[in-house]
């Protein structure tokens, strides 16, 4: 991992077209500021992460068809 | 007409109509970018999303209004700015559901990372939808 050390108002950039600010240090808080195309996804990476383990979750799927049934009920809230 | 291999459907023949390409492959499956998708049944609410190269790479997939009428309506602006295309097509939007094994009735839908299709180029990405409150795991019930 590269690491860089950077103060408040400092920022990286990344490629062409993605910066990356500090804009302000709090305790064990950094507030960041991401300027990225509209075609760069940017999330926190737990977020992302529950996504891609959601998709590993969901790509494991019954091999059998007649196990999934014919129709559903939403639960929760509709 | 091309023909691919597949694990749960053998081998079938691939309608190019229901080809869709995932530029940047899915969270988790960055490598998968070429899909079909398949019905289940004929009147099922389900479809499968079944991976062009990967023959054993399949996911069911639910059509998310019929788990929730008013889906993506209360939206903030920036997250309906990531469901916009350029080229102003029609978007298609499913949602994947995951079915643990021998336990369909814990069945999930992930409400917060649609698939969004452009019915034009057929381009499709898998949106995350961070602040919308909704659920990556949904429960819905099947019977």
């Amino acid at each position: 991992m590269l690491v860089l050390t950077r103060k408040v108002e400092e920022s990286i950039t990344i490629g062409n077209h993605i910066t990356v600010t500090v804009l302000e240090v709090k305790g064990n808080q950094v507030k960041l500021g991401i300027k990225a195309p509209k075609d760069i996804p940017v999330n926190r990476t737990e977020i992302f992460e529950n996504i891609m383990n959601e998709n590993l979750r969901a790509s494991e799927a019954p091999m059998d068809l007649a196990t999934l049934a014919e129709t559903f009920e939403a639960g929760g809230d509709k | 007409m091309n023909t691919i291999k597949t694990a749960r459907f053998g081998e079938i023949e691939v309608d190019e109509s229901k080809t869709i390409h995932f530029k940047d492959g899915l969270p988790g499956f960055q490598k998968n970018k070429d899909f079909i998708i398949l019905e289940h049944k004929p009147g099922s609410p389900f479809l499968w999303l079944q991976s062009m190269d990967t023959p054993a790479l399949a996911f069911v997939m639910i059509n998310p209004f019929l788990i929730k009428r008013d889906y993506l309506q209360a939206l903030s602006k920036e997250e309906e700015a990531l469901l916009k295309n350029e080229n102003d097509d029609e978007l298609i939007v499913f949602t994947l559901v995951t079915i643990p094994r021998g336990q369909a009735e814990k069945a999930t839908a992930n409400l917060m990372g649609p698939i969004v299709i452009e019915s034009g180029t057929r381009n499709a990405k898998q949106v995350i939808l961070a602040n919308s409150g909704y659920s990556h795991c949904q429960p819905i019930i099947l019977k």
